[in-house]
C-alpha cells in the first residue's frame, strides 16, 4: 500500500510533498510526507482505528491533533528504544518509523478483550475497589496480574534505554510559552525592548493555530506574517526559540521546566547527540500564551472512531491536506465549530449536516449551509453508531423533540474552548470561571507569570495579538529593559457565541475520559455514592489521571457533576494542577546521571597505582578505596584480607587513607575553637602534637571523632572520618559563624591537597629510614607516640608525619602534597621491598581496628554517648563545649546503657555476624530481654577466629559472662563471650614501642 | 640507599586524552585545557583585619583584592574571590607560594595551600557556554558574567571556582574552573559528555592563560 | 527556590542546605539542662514568615539567615551569620 495516500489532498498544507517517508503501523506499509504526524499520516492513509481502549477495549480513533490526545496512543519504535504510550498526534513522521497500536490482542480489529464491553455494567466507578477486596493475598497473587495483563497501556521496552539525556540551565529576561499569535506577538514586544527571550514551543513548527486556522494579521495572510515575525526575531541577539519543547512546570523563583525531544523526530540520535533535554529556565517574567484547548461534548458513541474536534479535523485538512472523513457533519455549540465547515467545503469535502445547539444560527451560515447543500439542524448529537470501521449513522435530537439521522463518516464536535490554565495554576491557583466563554481562565498566577491570548480566555485573534504584545512589553519592562517594543500586530476578532453544552442524555456510552474510560454515568454514579467533592471524583473514577492529565476531559466532568449534584460549575470547583503538563521521561530527569555516572566519583590519589595492581574497590560513600589486593592463587577475599593482616602484624604494610576529611583551623583562637567543638581539650596540646578526639551533637550523642594535630601556634591540622569529612566542615562553619563569632578563627578543607597513607607495622620504621632523609630522628625519644611534625625525605619534598595508630601498630601516618600522592605510593613499594612491605585495603584496616577495639562506622552510630564507647572520660568538666549539658541527661548516663564490648563465639569454629541480638544465655529471644547487638565482626587472623564489637547492656562490667547470640534473620544462635573489646596488645606497648 | 622521584601527577593526567573527542569533521565547538603545575593559596582574612590585608596584598600583586565576586589578574598571579574576607591566589614558578606569600601576610590572614587540592581547567570555544549551560546553574550572559567575573560555585553537586578571564584575540570569552583534585576525573568525563555534540579539543599546558 | 546569597547574588536553591529555626539562641554555659533542652529540642513549627539558618556550602560557605514563608517560599530577608565577614569588624 506505501505510496498511496488516499485521503492526502491534491494541494495545500504545510508538508513538504517532495520529502516521502516511508512508515509501518501494525506491521503495515505506509507513506506520509515530510510534515506529517503519525496521526496526520495515519489520516491521509485513510487508518481510522488506532488503538483499544483502557478498560473496556473499545475501538478508538484519533480524537485531536495535539499533546491533549487521550486515544491515538502508540508504542513507538522497537526493541530497546520502544517507546510506549506515544501520542501519534504529537509523534513527527520519519523514514522508517514503525508504530504499533496498544492493548489489544491478538489484533486491533480483532481483540479478544473487548467482550469486557458485554460485562461494563461492573466495570463503573470504584471497581476495582469494590471487587477486589477480599480475600487480601488474592491481590497480589491473582487479581493484579490478571488486571495488569487486561488493562493498562503500552509495554515498556523492558532493557535500558541506549540513547542519551541531559540537563542544562537557561536564563533570560522573559519565558514565553506557546507560539501562537500571542505567544509571537509576545517575543516580538519584549524582544523589541531589548529583552532576553526564550519561547517554548512543543510543535515543531512556530505558529499555534495560525498553522491551521490562518487568518489576516497587518493585512497579510497569517503565513506571511509569521514567516516575518520570525525573521525580524531571528535578528534579534538575545530571542531564542526552541521548538519541540514543552513548557512542563512552575517552580518557585522564577524556575520553569521545559522538556526538549532534541531528536525524537529521527529514528536515533545522531552520534553524540541526546534524544532529549530537560531545561530549568530561569526568568525573571513569563508570559503563558498556551492557547485554548478545544472542549468535547459527552454522548452516546461519541468515541467512535471518526468523531473527532473539531479544531483537530481542521488541523488534518489544513495543515497536513489530511482528510478524515469524506462526508462530515459538524456538531458545535459555538460560532468557532462552523470554521471546520469553512475549512472542509475549501477542501472539497461534503458536509452531511450541521447540529448546532445554540437557537440562533447566523444568516451568513445558513446562506453557506444552502449554497453548500447541507442541513442547519437545530439540537444536538444524542449517538454516533458505527464501529471499528468507523461512524455511520448520527442520531440527533431536533430542539422540540424530533429525531433525526444524518448519515456521515466523520463527525467535528466542539463543545467550546478551555484555555490551558494548567501552568498559571501551579502554585496552587484556582481558576475562576468566566461565564461568557463558559470556561474557567486564570485567577492570578505565581509571581511573575501572566496570561495572554486564548490562554487567558481571549479568543479573538485580535485580542491574542494584543494581549500577548502587552504582555511581552510590560514583562520586557518589569526585567528592566526600556527599549522601545514599537506597534504591535493588528488583525480582527471573529465572533464568539456559545451556548454551554456538556453532555447530551441518551442510550449508550458516553464518555467523559476516553483514555481511562470513564463514563458520565460513572460520574452520575460516583456522585449518589458520595464521592461528590471534585478531588474525590477524581480518584474515584480516576477522571484526569491518565497520561492526558485531562486537558480535554476535566471540565466536562465537572460539569456533569454539577449538573447532577445541583451546583453551579464554579462552586464545584477544579481539583490541584500539578505539573508535568506532560508526561516527561524519567531518563530525561536523571539526564547525565545514569550507570556509572549516577554520581561523580572521588578517587584517591593512588587510585591508578592500586588498580594496577588489581585492587577490588569498593564505594564509600562518592569514593572508590581499595578494599582488598588479591593475589594469584588466593581462592577469596578472606584469604586476601588475612594475609594483608598478617603482613601488617609481621612486617609492614601501608593503606591509603586520603579520604578522611582534613580541616585546616587557623588563628589566635583556633584552640578555644577546638576546645568549644570537642568534648576534650585542645588548646593545651603542644606543637608537634596530635591528639584524638569526640565530638558530639548538641544533644550528647557522638557527633565524629579523629585525630587532630596542632603544628603551629595558631594552626591545627583537624580530621574526620571518611564519611562524616563534608557534614563536619558545615558543622564547624557553623560553630565558627552562627555559634562563636567572637572567635578568630578560619577554616579550610584541605582534604584534597594532601596525599595520606597508614604505615603500619613492627618494620614501619625500617621502611620510613628508607624514605626520609638520614638527618630526621624517627627514634621513640625523638618521634615519640602522638609526634607530628614535618620531615624531609630523601629525593627532595617534604611531607608531614604523625606518629598514630589505628591498628595497634607501630605505625606513621605520612602525608605529601596530593600530586606527589602517586610517587609516594610507588616510593613507599620500592623503599619497602626489602621488608616485603604490603599493601593493605579498607578490609584488613576494619579488622585491624576491630582486633583493637576502636571504634568506626557501625558504633559512631548517632545514638551511643562518649561513655557508651568507653570515652566516657574524655569528657572535659573544665570547659564547655557542644552536646555537654545534653549528654548528662538521666537516660544518657544511666547504668543499664549498652556499651561497646567485645564479643567471641565461645565456639572457637563459629562465625559471627553483625546484627545478631544479644539476650541472657537461658533466655527465650523476645523484645523484653533483648540487651543489644553485635556491631562490628571480623575473622581475626591474630586470634584465629571470628571476633566482633557489640552494643550490651552493661556490658563492661560483665566481662567473662556468656550470653546467647540471637539471628533471626538468618536463622542462627550461638553462644558468645563477652570480653575486653581491646583484643589486640591491650597494654598497647606495640604502638608505643 | 637509593634517591627517590617525586614526580608530580595532574589528577587529569590519567583521564585527559590529547585531540578531538566527540563530534568531528568540523571545528571543535568546546576547546578544553587542563593548566597543570601551579600555585594557589588560599588567604583567610582574619577577624579585624581586612583593611590591613587589602594594603598588603595592594602593595604585594599592585591591585585591589577582589572584596566581591570578581577575580583580578595581577601581573604575575591572579587573585580569585572565594567567599567573604577571602581569596585565592593563583600563580606560577613559586613567585606567590607558601613560603612567600606567608610572611607577607603573616598576622593578617590565615594560608592554606591548595596548589594539589585542586585541577584547573579553561574552557573555551564558540559553544563553551552550551556546553557549561549542562554544568553550571549559573548565567553566564557576557552582560552577566563578563571578564573577571568570578563565582563560588557547585557542579555536579561538588564545589568549583569559576571566573571568566581574558577574552582571546578572535573576541571568544575564556572561562576557568577550579575544581577538586578527587573529583577532577569524574567531572573531566562529565564535561567531556556535555560537550561531546559540540567537538571538543583537549590539551594540557604548564602556562597559566 | 532561588537564594539571593549576600555575597554570592541569586543562586539556585541545590547550593544551600537547610537547617532550620534561626530563632532559638544557644543558651550560656550556666544556663542549665532545661533551657539546652528548649535549646535543642523545641521548635516552632510555623506555617507563615519564619527566620531559618541556611548554608551556602556550594557556593562562598556563608551560613545565612533567611527570613521565609514557609507557606509561598517567599523570601522576604537574606542576612549574613553573625560570624561572617569578622575580618571587617571595627573597620
Amino acid at each position: 500500500m506505501a505510496g498511496v495516500q488516499a485521503n492526502r489532498l491534491a494541494n495545500g498544507g504545510l508538508i513538504d510533498r517532495s520529502v516521502s517517508l516511508n512508515f509501518r503501523f501494525d506491521g503495515k506499509s505506509f507513506s506520509g510526507f515530510q510534515g506529517d504526524t503519525l496521526a496526520s499520516a495515519l489520516v491521509a492513509n485513510g487508518v481510522k482505528l488506532v488503538g483499544r481502549s483502557f478498560k473496556y477495549h473499545r475501538p478508538r480513533g484519533i480524537l485531536t491533533a495535539g499533546s491533549e490526545e487521550p486515544n491515538a496512543l502508540v508504542e513507538l519504535r522497537n526493541g530497546a528504544r520502544r517507546e510506549p504510550n506515544t501520542k501519534a498526534t504529537t509523534a513527527e513522521l520519519y523514514e522508517g518509523l514503525e508504530a504499533a497500536s496498544q492493548n489489544r490482542w491478538p489484533s486491533l480489529r480483532h481483540d479478544f478483550m473487548s467482550v469486557n464491553q458485554l460485562f461494563a455494567p461492573i466495570f463503573v466507578a470504584g471497581f476495582y475497589y469494590k471487587t477486589f477486596m477480599w480475600p487480601a493475598k488474592f491481590w497480589e497473587a491473582i487479581y493484579e496480574p490478571a488486571i495488569r495483563r487486561a488493562a493498562g497501556l503500552g509495554r515498556a521496552a523492558g532493557v535500558a534505554d541506549p540513547d542519551h539525556y541531559d540537563k542544562a540551565w537557561a536564563h533570560c529576561d522573559v519565558l514565553i510559552a506557546g507560539s501562537g499569535p500571542a505567544g509571537l506577538a509576545a517575543a516580538l514586544a519584549a524582544g523589541r525592548s531589548g529583552a532576553r527571550v526564550i519561547l517554548c514551543e512543543e510543535d515543531f513548527a512556530l505558529g499555534g493555530r495560525l498553522l491551521s486556522d490562518g487568518g489576516t494579521i497587518d493585512g497579510m495572510p497569517a503565513a506571511e506574517w509569521i514567516s516575518r515575525t520570525l525573521a525580524e526575531l531571528a535578528a534579534l541577539p538575545d530571542v531564542r526559540l526552541m521548538t519541540r519543547t514543552t513548557l512542563f512546570g512552575v517552580y518557585d523563583g522564577g524556575t520553569y521546566g521545559a522538556i526538549e525531544r532534541v531528536n525524537d523526530h529521527l529514528p536515533s540520535p545522531p552520534e553524540h547527540q541526546v534524544r532529549q533535554r530537560l531545561w530549568r529556565i530561569v526568568a525573571k517574567r513569563c508570559v503563558v500564551a498556551a492557547g485554548a484547548i478545544e472542549r468535547p461534548i459527552v454522548f452516546a458513541g461519541n468515541d467512535t472512531p471518526g468523531v473527532m474536534m473539531a479544531s483537530a479535523m481542521r488541523t488534518y485538512v489544513a495543515r497536513y491536506a489530511a482528510t478524515p472523513a469524506k462526508r462530515v457533519a459538524l456538531f458545535t455549540n459555538n460560532e468557532d465549530g462552523w470554521r471546520t465547515v469553512e475549512t472542509a467545503l475549501g477542501a472539497g469535502l461534503q458536509i452531511a449536516a450541521v447540529v448546532d445547539a445554540r437557537p440562533d444560527v447566523s444568516a451568513a451560515h445558513r446562506s453557506l449551509a444552502s449554497k453548500g447543500g447541507f442541513p442547519v439542524l437545530n439540537g444536538s448529537v444524542s449517538a454516533v453508531d458505527g464501529g471499528k470501521d468507523g461512524a455511520r449513522k448520527i442520531s440527533v435530537s431536533l430542539t422540540g423533540g424530533a429525531r433525526a439521522e444524518v448519515e456521515a463518516d466523520g463527525l467535528a464536535v466542539s463543545g467550546g474552548w478551555n484555555p490551558a490554565v494548567a501552568l498559571t495554576s501551579y502554585h496552587r491557583g484556582r481558576p475562576k470561571w468566566q461565564d461568557d466563554i463558559a470556561a474557567f481562565v486564570p485567577d492570578g498566577a505565581p509571581p511573575g507569570m501572566v496570561a495572554a491570548g486564548a490562554a487567558n480566555g481571549a479568543f479573538g485573534l485580535g485580542a491574542c495579538l494584543g494581549q500577548g504584545f502587552a504582555a511581552g512589553a510590560q514583562a520586557a519592562r518589569d526585567a528592566g529593559r526600556s527599549g522601545k517594543a514599537g506597534s504591535a500586530p493588528v488583525a480582527e476578532d471573529g465572533a464568539f457565541s456559545l451556548t454551554p453544552l456538556w453532555h447530551v442524555a441518551g442510550k449508550g456510552k458516553a464518555f467523559v475520559d476516553q483514555q481511562h474510560d470513564v463514563t458520565a454515568s460513572d460520574i452520575e454514579l460516583a456522585q449518589r455514592e458520595g464521592f461528590e467533592s471534585v478531588e474525590h471524583l477524581k480518584r474515584y473514577t480516576t477522571l484526569g489521571m491518565a497520561t492526558d492529565q485531562g486537558k480535554g476531559s476535566n471540565v466536562a466532568g465537572l460539569a456533569i457533576m454539577a449538573a447532577v449534584s445541583g451546583k453551579s460549575i464554579p462552586e464545584t470547583g477544579t481539583t490541584i494542577y500539578r505539573p508535568p503538563y506532560v508526561p516527561v521521561a524519567i531518563g530525561a530527569f536523571a539526564g547525565h546521571h545514569r550507570d556509572k555516572n549516577f554520581h561523580a566519583t572521588r578517587l584517591t590519589p593512588s587510585h591508578h597505582w592500586a588498580a594496577e595492581q588489581g585492587a577490588i574497590f569498593v564505594d564509600t560513600g562518592l569514593w572508590k578505596r581499595a578494599q582488598w589486593y588479591p593475589r594469584a592463587g588466593e581462592k577469596d577475599w578472606l584469604e586476601s584480607v588475612t594475609r594483608e593482616v598478617k603482613a601488617v602484624r609481621s612486617g609492614v604494610g601501608f593503606c591509603d587513607v586520603s579520604t578522611l576529611g582534613k580541616i585546616d583551623v587557623h588563628g589566635p583562637d583556633a584552640g578555644a575553637f577546638l576546645d568549644r567543638v570537642y568534648i576534650n581539650t585542645f588548646s593545651n596540646l603542644a606543637v608537634g602534637k596530635a591528639r584524638y578526639g569526640l565530638m558530639l551533637r548538641e544533644d550528647g550523642m557522638v557527633y565524629d571523632d579523629g585525630t587532630t594535630s596542632r603544628l603551629a601556634e595558631d594552626h591545627y591540622f583537624l580530621t574526620t572520618t571518611t564519611a562524616k569529612a563534608g557534614p563536619v566542615m558545615q558543622h564547624l562553619e557553623f560553630c565558627r559563624q552562627v555559634l562563636f563569632p567572637e572567635l578568630d578563627v578560619q577554616l579550610t578543607s584541605v582534604s584534597d591537597q594532601w596525599a595520606q597513607f597508614s604505615i603500619a607495622g613492627p618494620m614501619t620504621r625500617d621502611l620510613l629510614r628508607e624514605l626520609v632523609d638520614p638527618a630526621e630522628d624517627l627514634s621513640n625519644e625523638g618521634f615519640p607516640f602522638m609526634g607530628a611534625r614535618e620531615v624531609a625525605l630523601r629525593g627532595g619534598i617534604k611531607a608531614r608525619l604523625f606518629r598514630i595508630s589505628f591498628s595497634g601498630e607501630m605505625a606513621f601516618e605520612i602525608s605529601v602534597p596530593a600530586r606527589h600522592g602517586d610517587a609516594l605510593v610507588r616510593n613507599l613499594t620500592q623503599a619497602g621491598a626489602p621488608f616485603g612491605v604490603t599493601p593493605y585495603g579498607t578490609e584488613a584496616l576494619g579488622v585491624m581496628r576491630i582486633e583493637k577495639g576502636h571504634v568506626a562506622g557501625p558504633e559512631l552510630s548517632g545514638t551511643t554517648t562518649a561513655a557508651d564507647l568507653g570515652l566516657g572520660k574524655m569528657m572535659s568538666t573544665k570547659k564547655d563545649f557542644i552536646g555537654r549539658v545534653m549528654a548528662g541527661r538521666e537516660a544518657l548516663v544511666a547504668a543499664d546503657r549498652q556499651v561497646v564490648v567485645g564479643i567471641k563465639p565461645t565456639d572457637k569454629a563459629s562465625r559471627l555476624r553483625s546484627g545478631a541480638h544479644i539476650i541472657p544465655k537461658g533466655e527465650t529471644p523476645g523484645p523484653g530481654n533483648d540487651q543489644g547487638y553485635v556491631t562490628s565482626i571480623c575473622f581475626s587472623p591474630t586470634l584465629d577466629q571470628w571476633i566482633g564489637l557489640g552494643l550490651v547492656e552493661r556490658g563492661r562490667e560483665r566481662i567473662g559472662e556468656i550470653v546467647h547470640a540471637h539471628d533471626p534473620l538468618r536463622g542462627e544462635e550461638y553462644d558468645v563471650e563477652l570480653c575486653n573489646p581491646v583484643f589486640y596488645d591491650p597494654e598497647g606497648g606495640r604502638q608505643r614501642g | 640507599m637509593a634517591e627517590f622521584s617525586w614526580s608530580s601527577h595532574s589528577p587529569l593526567e590519567h583521564a585527559l586524552a590529547t585531540g578531538v573527542h566527540g563530534l568531528r569533521g568540523t571545528e571543535a565547538g568546546v576547546s578544553l585545557t587542563e593548566i597543570r603545575n601551579f600555585d594557589l593559596i588560599q588567604v583567610m582574612a582574619r577577624r579585624g583585619k581586612w583593611a590591613e590585608l587589602a594594603r598588603a596584598a595592594k602593595t604585594r600583586f599592585e591591585v585591589a583584592a577582589p572584596d566581591g565576586p570578581n577575580a583580578v589578574q595581577a601581573k604575575d598571579a591572579t587573585l580569585i574571590w572565594s567567599g567573604p574576607d577571602q581569596f585565592l591566589v593563583l600563580s606560577k614558578d613559586g613567585n606567590h607560594a607558601m613560603n612567600t606569600l606567608a610572611p607577607a601576610f603573616s598576622g593578617l590572614a590565615s594560608l592554606s595551600d591548595q596548589s594539589h587540592a585542586r585541577a584547573l581547567i579553561s574552557i573555551s570555544g564558540a559553544k563553551a557556554r552550551s556546553m557549561l549551560a549542562k554544568l553550571s546553574s549559573l548565567d553566564l550572559h557576557p552582560a552577566v558574567f563578563p571578564v573577571g567575573a568570578a563565582a563560588a560555585t557547585s557542579i555536579d553537586h561538588t564545589s568549583a571556582t569559576l571566573w571568566r578571564g581574558g577574552d582571546q584575540p578572535d573576541g571568544q570569552a575564556v572561562f576557568n574552573l577550579l575544581v577538586f583534585a578527587t573529583f577532577a576525573e569524574s567531572l573531566w568525563h562529565t564535561m567531556l559528555d556535555a560537550g561531546a555534540e559540540y567537538g571538543i579539543d583537549i590539551r594540557y599546558s604548564e602556562e597559566l592563560a | 527556590m532561588r537564594i539571593v546569597c549576600p555575597f554570592c547574588g541569586e543562586r539556585e536553591l541545590g547550593e544551600f542546605t537547610y537547617l532550620g529555626d534561626a530563632k532559638p539562641q544557644r543558651p550560656a554555659a550556666d544556663a542549665g539542662e532545661d533551657a539546652v533542652y528548649d535549646y535543642v529540642y523545641l521548635r516552632d513549627n510555623v506555617a507563615g514568615v519564619m527566620s531559618e539558618h541556611w548554608y551556602h556550602g556550594g557556593g562562598c560557605r556563608s551560613w545565612l539567615k533567611i527570613t521565609r514563608n514557609t507557606l509561598t517560599h517567599e523570601i522576604s530577608s537574606v542576612e549574613p551569620a553573625a560570624g561572617v565577614g569578622a575580618a571587617k569588624v571595627g573597620v
